[in-house]
């Protein structure tokens, strides 16, 4: 218990929750361009409780990839993390790992399925040769082990466990190039699954089809899951917390009952409607004004949100609201949503 | 007016030198789209969606059954003739990211088509630049800002913009609309949809909409009709917020069940069920229902004969056992 | 679908003038941006006024100085001489034009060949695709060098538009089965297939959608080229298959070496290194600067931010 950053422990002391798989705090990313500094993420702090599925919402542009990225301490130039700690299991913080051991940790305790899963497969190589490779870069000792395993996660996603293996990236379908996906995912037992849109390029039945995989995987081995995605609907069917993210802020986050029957922040308002549902009245919809977020509305001094934002006043332009609570476990950052100044 | 009759179309596959695999891909499709109507297929990616409206606007060739534009059958007449029936159609790519091209501005691409009609008609430069503007506008986006950006400066919303800008350059009759809100932002979507409809109500453009997201196409307008898809046939039709309410078949009430549940707001069909297999594209075609092999409520007779779409009440389906589910999702 | 809007919001603008300063501007900016681009810049520009304005200044007949012959490096002659005394900066700066010339033509016929006809196998396919391709497969399989030897002694290089045409001729081949395989790609891409269902002409897609989108790729290859077509041509001359008609970089190779023996007598050797300096500056410039290309013809690099 070392190296655990003094705030982290604070934390842990006042709640009494569970415990965090992983708990980032103050996360600050930035990206340097030739007009300036833009903070893409900017004082985030996201906790991973065990167990459970932690939905993140976010816009193209709304700087969730670089947040995912951050807490896996992979961001890429020109982006640069400023400042923050995340900290694995309550033990190690991620951004002082040497890049060997965070190798080792990416895979074995962390795992990624991300949203083109054809792009992560080697097109050149088997499946199988492609597991193989992947143990031996983690020292697995037991090859035949890792592939028995392998087959069993296949035949649990549905999928003809023999022929997969021997097949090549082009000759799986976009359903079952998502479940190899999940199954690399999963194959070194990582206890802990980001999925970046990890089904937004799938069509409804494999998209649900995964999403009911997932649940039950997640049941069945106890695993944390950050699902993080722009569509609302995916991440709300399956997770327990959300967290809104906009122009590189958390602006809501809370239970996802509470916050969609309930929403407090503007935007989370119209992000709900805005979705093409198949229930509820068709002209009560509304699309979300405004264009996604761009550089100038990080670099904004005001509300991040101001630009599009129903209720603004003058204030919401001079200063930027804090994420404040306004109910248990609910947490808005919007001067105009608080005790007397509802909507 | 645009009818398609008893469309089908076969593709051949060359597996190697000797055999090859036919797939059939569209199976006696028919439907007429009547101008300022609008017209949802709702599928699976592999169930034909897309090659119909390929037939559609030309790129692809019927095997056999017949389109006709305005009481033309296309495959009677000259190549000149068609060509020019064919531009009345238009299709919207899916990908916005791939239909643009990234070398030219937006005024570069509106004034390409725009100077040829303009020959056409006989107008000058001045035409061009108003129409230019006015289409811009008509999509809701600002001609000021825009024309002189590249494709890359736009987020994916503005850019299927552009793109229904540029097919509205042709004055087209009919969109084909594939899949045009599936790589956008859900935030999006709905801009995108009343833009369809607006087009639809008050410029008579009739809209084939290709999707498989049944939900977004509910915002099309209620006189939407809906084909349900499976392995290029028509399982079932009807209007929208009908099929949506009293699904006869088990494959719409599939993809019914598939929409996500938006917790807080929405509860689940109590009849909802989830479909964890996958769709196979068999070599041998089967003698009997083709949804058989995964549908969830298939008899052993299912297999022996294969269901037509027939009249059942006010619904068409084609189902030896239909029975009406209570999937989708309902608010709270 | 009828005329509602009225043109009463219509503003007045000048898109042409527009675009026609955004695309030097961006150019500019693009070279401006790295040092070595500059330098590459600088180096071409210097070869280019030589070739246009070297001729005029030296007498027609350079003079001769049978006192200072192979005279080493000094002020009055900074490359030295050759073994008539005369100046070898001044043969390099006077050869110039025949050479640069000769060269800029045969990239330019490589290109153009190369490109269209690439295009139109790659987006025709079908039977023109086969022909093309097999005139192509022809010009590639025939060793281009001897090619250019025989031909050679059967034309006349005096000028250097034959010159150019002889090696643009001989070395498209590449060019065009690069061009065609990314014509095929292209053509399958969502803005062609939507430019066809708009009834655009096929002469349209070709140049004006598909062009664009290889024109970083053509404006490289017209600089390697370049190069290449310099060291065919003054590998001919050094050869001395083609008749010594001009004085070229070339010729003086072929003088050193042949009638000086700078391999084996140390006072002709700035006679031999010079042309040699010349061709390597002059690499080295094309080189430096072919960074710059792809940022200018691709809008997305072009941007500023």
């Amino acid at each position: 218990m070392a190296n655990v950053s003094t705030a982290h422990a604070e934390y842990q002391q006042e709640n009494h929750k569970p415990e965090m798989a992983i708990s980032a705090r103050n996360i600050n990313v930035v990206y340097a361009t030739p007009t300036g500094k833009i903070p893409a993420v900017r004082n985030v702090n996201i906790d991973l409780p065990k167990g459970s599925i932690t939905g993140i919402i976010g816009e193209s542009g709304s700087g969730k990839s670089t947040l995912i990225m951050a807490i896996m301490n992979a961001v890429t130039k020109p982006g640069k993390i400023e400042s923050g700690s995340v900290i694995l299991n309550s033990k190690n913080d991620l951004l002082k790992l040497s890049s060997e051991q965070q190798r080792k940790i990416r895979g074995k305790e962390i795992g990624f399925v991300f949203q083109a899963a054809q792009n992560s497969l080697n097109p050149l190589r088997r499946v199988g040769q492609q597991i193989l490779d992947l143990g031996r870069s983690h020292d697995v000792k037991d090859l035949r082990g890792l592939i028995k395993y392998a087959k069993e996660l296949l035949a649990r996603l549905g999928l003809d466990a023999d022929r997969v293996l021997a097949s090549y990236q082009h000759e799986l379908s976009g359903g079952m190039r998502q479940r190899v996906g999940i199954m690399f995912a999963l194959v070194l037992k990582a206890n802990i699954i980001f999925l970046d849109e990890s089904t937004t390029a799938l069509d409804m039945l494999s998209q649900a089809a995964v999403l009911e995989i997932i649940r039950e995987l997640q049941k069945e081995k106890n695993l944390t899951i950050a699902l993080v995605s722009h569509d609302i609907g995916v991440v709300a069917d399956l997770s327990e917390r959300i967290e809104i993210f906009y122009a590189g802020e958390i602006v809501e986050e809370g239970k996802t009952s509470k916050v969609l029957s309930d929403p407090g922040h503007p935007y989370t308002k119209g992000l709900i409607q805005a979705i093409p549902r198949i229930s509820g009245d068709i002209d009560a919809a509304e699309p979300l004004k405004g264009s996604s977020p761009d550089f100038k509305t990080y670099q904004q001094p005001g509300c991040l949100f101001y630009d599009r934002c129903p209720i603004r006043t003058d204030a919401c332009r001079e200063s930027r609201p804090e994420l404040e609570s306004i109910g248990k476990d609910h947490k808005v950052s919007c001067f105009r949503v608080g005790a007397d100044d509802r909507n | 007016m645009i009818e398609i009759k008893n469309l089908e179309k076969t593709f051949y596959i060359k597996a190697s030198f000797s055999n090859r695999k036919t797939v059939q891909a569209v199976r006696h499709v028919s439907f007429s789209i009547p101008s300022g109507g609008a017209i949802s297929l709702i599928g699976e990616s592999g169930c034909g969606k897309t090659t119909i409206g390929r037939m559609l606007c030309g790129m692809e060739t019927p095997t056999s059954g017949s389109i006709i534009i305005d009481g033309q059958d296309l495959s009677t007449l000259k190549r000149k003739e068609r060509n020019r029936l064919l531009q009345k159609i238009q299709l919207i790519h899916q990908d916005p990211y791939q239909a643009l091209n990234p070398t030219h501005t937006i005024q570069q691409m509106l004034a390409a088509t725009l100077k040829k009609m303009a020959r056409q008609k006989k107008k000058g430069p001045e035409w061009v630049r108003q129409r230019m503007d006015e289409l811009l506008r008509l999509v809701g986006l600002d001609p000021e800002t825009i024309l002189f950006k590249y494709p890359h400066m736009l987020s994916g919303g503005q850019r299927q913009r552009v793109i229904i800008a540029r097919a509205l350059t042709v004055e087209p009759d009919l969109l084909i609309a594939d899949e045009v809100v599936s790589m956008i932002d859900v935030s999006l979507r709905l801009g995108i949809l009343k833009l369809l409809r607006d087009l639809r109500e008050n410029y008579n453009i009739s809209i084939l909409f290709i999707t498989h997201d049944i939900a977004s196409a509910r915002y099309l307008g209620s006189n939407t009709e809906l084909y349900v898809l499976y392995k290029g046939m028509i399982v079932e039709k009807g209007y929208t917020e009908q099929i949506i309410r009293q699904p006869h078949h088990p494959y719409t009430q599939a993809l019914l069940s598939a929409m996500p549940i938006l917790n807080g707001i929405e509860k689940p069909g109590k009849d909802r069920f989830v479909l964890t297999s996958q769709f196979k594209q068999s070599d041998t075609d089967p003698s009997g229902c083709l949804f058989a092999d995964r549908c969830p409520f298939s008899q052993p007779s299912c297999s022996e004969k294969r269901p037509e779409l027939v009249q059942d009440g006010d619904s068409y389906h084609a189902c030896f056992f239909p029975e009406v589910r209570n999937v989708a999702a309902e608010s709270v | 679908m009828t005329t509602t809007e009225t043109a009463k919001t219509v503003k007045a603008f000048k898109p042409n003038i527009y675009q026609g300063h955004s695309f030097w501007r961006a150019a500019w900016r693009a070279i401006t941006r790295k040092v070595s681009r500059v330098i590459g810049f600088l180096i071409i520009v210097m070869f280019t006024l030589m070739a246009i304005v070297g001729p005029y200044l030296y007498p027609k007949e350079l003079p001769i100085d049978p006192n200072n012959i192979y005279a080493p490096l000094s002020w009055k002659y900074p490359l030295g001489t050759d073994f008539e005394g005369t100046s070898n900066l001044a043969l390099i700066i006077t050869g110039a034009r025949y050479v640069l010339l000769a060269a800029a033509l045969g990239a330019l016929f490589t290109v153009i060949f190369g490109t269209v006809l690439g295009l139109i196998a790659g987006y025709f396919i079908g039977w023109s695709d086969s022909v093309i391709m097999r005139i192509t497969d022809f010009f590639l399989t025939v060793p281009s060098f001897p090619l250019l030897v025989v031909l050679s002694t059967v034309w006349n290089f005096g000028h250097p538009l034959a010159m150019g045409f002889i090696l643009g001729i001989t070395s498209w081949g590449g060019m065009a089965r690069a061009v065609r395989s990314q014509t095929l790609s292209l053509r399958e891409r969502g803005f062609i297939e939507a430019a066809r269902g708009l009834g655009l002409s096929p002469f349209y897609i070709l140049f004006r959608e598909i062009l664009p989108n290889v024109s970083s790729y053509i404006g490289m290859n017209l600089l390697t080229s370049i190069t290449g077509c310099i060291y065919a041509e003054v590998g001919l001359f050094f050869l001395g298959v083609v008749p010594f008609h001009v004085n070229n970089w070339g010729v003086m190779l072929n003088m050193a070496v042949f009638s000086a023996g700078a391999m084996s007598s140390p006072d002709a050797l700035p006679y031999l290194l010079s042309p040699l300096l010349a061709l390597l500056l002059l690499t080295l410039g094309i080189v430096l600067f072919l960074d710059a290309v792809d940022e200018i013809f691709n809008p997305r690099l072009r941007e500023d931010i």
